[in-house]
């Protein structure tokens, strides 16, 4: 399979600074030729408020976040693919850190501070610091990923550890997951579309986030129906080529991922089995240092070196458990939530063929195209538009990602000789030392 | 040191092959021989290519002679064989006698051997150690006509005077603890090294799977597919790195082990000093029993209490010429005694002060020879990290171009 396809997703033909105008009207693009030559593009298609003030109403409803100007809209998202998000055209910064541990009377758990700074008209101050726990986060995931379901939202670090195994307050963990949720933050601000999401907002923002969750679920049930964005079980004949090879490259991507996983893995679990040996060597030629006139200085300087090696070693492979193993258990989690994000379009787009073959079946003469059916299509353009664009800017922040992450690694290799190469450099002059010279 | 054999001639066993032939009971059996080389030095001064002489032994014959050295001088701490069998094996390592890096190693061993032999003042003037060296036939015969295992002490005297021995001479007493603590020291060492070397093996290698599932991975990449393929081999060459590093622990390890058997010779020594004494101990107890019986017999009282006593007593006392006689051949006992004890005794002596000679010799070429060990398994440390330095060096350099 080549890689071409997946590599740099094919950009729309439109992608770039063009003017709205040139761009070619989505149903333009269709089988249009059922539709007839009657069907000429409203001039308030092209328009991205006019957008917003149509109802995109998801299926079963729930109106879809429109109250920003850069909504779900595919074409601003292309638009601002090319916005190269340096320290200039940047107006929203966050962080996550200060975790705090709280001990109430039903259960114990973690809070971590989330800290904003912005110039966005949608903010109603320039700063905020709110205090956050894991199940908040979880439950912005979850409403991004309902509000924005042609969007990749990024994972979150695993929910459940295994209870005995894993100590849940425990330094190293807790740090571990607050750089996992500070990357998750981050990566949100830095799309385009969902940073401005409503609950994003409310999520930075709000002194008492439970009392939102409970409006949330109000609503819902007011609704009465499912939140999850579900169309009826529609077959997808075949996956544009496209989102094929997306998908393809997703698979074999995270099977690569795994087994750099269990390497990586193996390797903590040699280099720990060799401490163990290392911690029993270096006490031995101290013994002898014990027994001996002259060769005591010599072997106590040697088991002095090899202690100073295991402690090189111990932080190697703490460094790699803590920072190498998670970074790429997201990014396997990261392929799971896109090829489910990839599965979601394909139903999308076999309801539109679905319905548009029913309309076909039909054979009345329709001038006009009915508006569901119009509507599914507008979805489906809106949805591969999107979904490709989240893709080249996934496919450049997992370049970045990996090359930092491996690097480090290297880095964390070269340290760890490097402290071993002083340790024994520094011992030679004192084995080649000769009594007479004291 | 002028006299030492190894400054005239010089010494290499330069080649091992495997021989086949009928062993005492006739059974074929497979074994090992070795090529030593002899050339004299003078020769090669003078600018002449000096001829090569050449003879082959086995491991068997170098044990002949070590203990035909053993017996001979036994104050001097006689320099060890390499191991007979592979031992301190990890699990790269073979056991196997006839494997062809054992056997390199056994005979970089016993050319070290006959060069220690050549190189000690004592030892490098035997007849039968040059012999050894220069002639082939016959020289099994001539080693046993010297009976020297006649001379050898059983096992069981010298276990008994260990035991039993009152006053040894407390220098031994220690040398004796130092070498049994030693030895302990040692293998304890180079047990916990194999099991090392063993781990530290399994992490290099598990990372050559990392040079595997990059190039894999890179398949399906455009812009990050090159600097991952290119990491990948350097993982590669990180992984098979260890083979020549563990190879090179190999001769530490055997330096180790040279000492660790060096320590069953100084107990031999040591062990040699509590027969002497204890053979002395006893002819003075003889001799002090003899001089009392004696003075028993001569003015009639006795003073200790003795079976032939009391039945003399009890069936009627002697004759005055029986106890007479008895006592003329106890006082040529007590003569030769005297004599024998004064011989013993200088004896003893003489061995005390020849054997620490040699210990303090050994104990100055000992401390040399381990902190050269030392210093090259620093230096051997050094170098491992250096390559590991270099590699990921050479890694984090393709990572960044990805």
């Amino acid at each position: 399979m080549s890689g071409g396809a997946a590599g740099t997703a094919k950009a729309l033909p439109s992608s770039g600074p063009k003017s709205l105008r040139e761009m070619p009207h989505p149903l333009a693009t269709s089988s249009s030729e059922e539709m007839g030559p009657a069907l000429t593009p409203s001039p308030d298609l092209l328009l991205p408020r006019s957008i917003a003030d149509k109802d995109l109403s998801l299926p079963n409803g729930t109106p879809v976040d429109t109250s920003s100007p850069a909504s779900s809209s595919s074409l601003l998202n292309r638009l601002q693919l090319d916005d190269d998000l340096d320290g200039e055209t940047r107006d929203l910064f966050v962080t996550v850190d200060d975790p705090k541990k709280h001990v109430c009377t039903m259960e114990t758990y973690i809070t971590y501070r989330v800290t904003t700074k912005t110039t966005r008209a949608e903010f109603d101050l320039p700063e905020y610091s709110v205090r956050r726990r894991y199940q908040d986060f979880d439950w912005l995931r979850n409403k991004l990923e309902e509000s924005q379901p042609t969007h990749l939202i990024p994972p979150l670090p695993e929910k459940f550890v295994v209870k005995g195994v894993v100590d849940r307050f425990s330094e190293e963990f807790v740090e571990t997951r607050r750089k996992a949720l500070d990357k998750f933050l981050k990566r949100i601000t830095d799309h385009p579309v969902l940073s401005f999401n409503e609950h994003f907002n409310v999520f930075l923002t709000a002194k008492d986030l439970n009392a939102y969750k409970k409006q949330g679920m109000a609503l819902l049930s007011k609704m009465g129906e499912s939140v999850k964005y579900v169309t009826g079980g529609y077959k997808l004949r075949s996956r544009p080529l496209e989102f094929a090879a997306i998908g393809e490259y997703l698979d074999t991507f995270s099977l690569k991922l795994g087994t750099i996983d269990r390497i990586a893995q193996r390797i903590i679990k040699e280099q720990l089995e060799y401490l163990v040996e290392l911690r029993e060597y270096g006490p031995v030629y101290s013994t002898w240092g014990g027994l001996e006139v002259e060769l005591a200085e010599p072997l106590e300087g040697v088991s002095a070196c090899i202690g100073n090696c295991c402690t090189a070693l111990e932080e190697l492979s703490e460094d790699m458990s803590e920072d190498f193993l998670p970074v790429l258990r997201e990014y396997i989690l990261y392929s799971e939530s896109m090829k489910n994000v990839l599965k979601k379009r394909d139903q999308v787009q076999a309801e539109y063929e679905a319905k548009l073959e029913a309309v076909a079946l039909k054979k009345e003469e329709r001038p006009k195209v009915p508006t569901d059916v119009e509507k599914c299509q507008d979805r489906v353009e809106c949805f591969n538009a999107d979904l490709k664009a989240d893709m080249e800017r996934w496919q450049n922040n997992k370049r970045q990602d990996f090359r930092q992450l491996l690097m480090g690694m290297a880095d964390k290799n070269i340290q760890y000789y490097e402290k071993c190469l002083t340790a024994w450099e520094s011992i030679i002059p004192l084995l080649q030392d000769k009594p007479e010279t004291k | 040191m002028e006299d030492c054999l190894s400054k005239k001639i010089e010494i290499t066993v330069s080649e091992a092959e495997k021989r086949t032939g009928r062993n005492a009971m006739n059974m074929q059996e497979t074994y090992t021989a070795y090529l030593i080389e002899t050339r004299a030095v003078e020769s090669q001064n003078e600018g002449q290519c000096s001829p090569v002489d050449s003879l082959w032994r086995r491991y068997s014959e170098f044990e002949l002679l070590r203990n035909y050295l053993l017996v001979t001088y036994p104050h001097i701490v006689v320099p060890p064989l390499p191991e007979k069998r592979a031992d301190f094996v990890w699990h790269k390592l073979s056991a196997d006698n006839m494997d062809p890096d054992f056997v390199e190693r056994r005979r970089i061993g016993l050319e070290n051997f006959l060069l220690r032999v050549a190189s000690h003042p004592v030892l490098c003037q035997d007849n039968i150690f040059y012999s050894f060296l220069t002639q082939e036939g016959g020289w099994k015969e001539m080693v046993n006509e010297t009976g020297f295992q006649l001379k050898a002490d059983s096992r069981l005297k010298a276990l008994n005077a260990t035991f039993r021995v009152k006053n040894p001479d407390k220098r031994f007493t220690e040398l004796k603890h130092y070498s049994d603590e030693l030895q302990s020291v040692i293998s304890h060492l180079l047990r916990v090294r194999a099991r090392v070397a063993d781990r530290l093996y399994g992490v290099y290698k598990v990372h050559g799977n990392y040079g595997r599932v990059f190039s894999e991975w890179s398949a399906i990449e455009k812009e990050m597919g090159d600097g991952l393929q290119s990491a990948g081999h350097h993982m590669d060459v990180y992984a098979a790195s260890i083979d020549d590093i563990l190879e090179e622990e190999e001769h530490y390890a055997d330096q180790l082990k040279e000492y660790l058997f060096y320590a069953e010779a100084l107990r031999a020594v040591c062990r040699k000093h509590e027969l002497m004494q204890y053979d002395l101990e006893m002819a003075a107890q003889d001799l002090t029993s003899k001089k009392q019986q004696c003075e028993e017999l001569a003015t009639g009282t006795v003073r200790t209490f003795s079976l032939k006593g009391m039945t003399s007593k009890l069936f009627g006392q002697e004759t005055p010429e029986q106890r007479e006689a008895k006592i003329k051949v106890l006082e040529e006992q007590i003569q030769e005694g005297e004599e024998q004890l004064k011989s013993k005794n200088l004896e003893g002596r003489d061995f005390v002060k020849s054997a620490w000679a040699d210990i303090e010799r050994f104990k100055e070429q000992k401390n040399h020879d381990l902190k050269e060990a030392l210093i090259s398994y620093a230096v051997m440390q050094i170098s491992m990290c250096k390559k590991g330095i270099q590699v990921w060096t050479n890694a984090k350099e393709c990572f960044s171009k990805m």
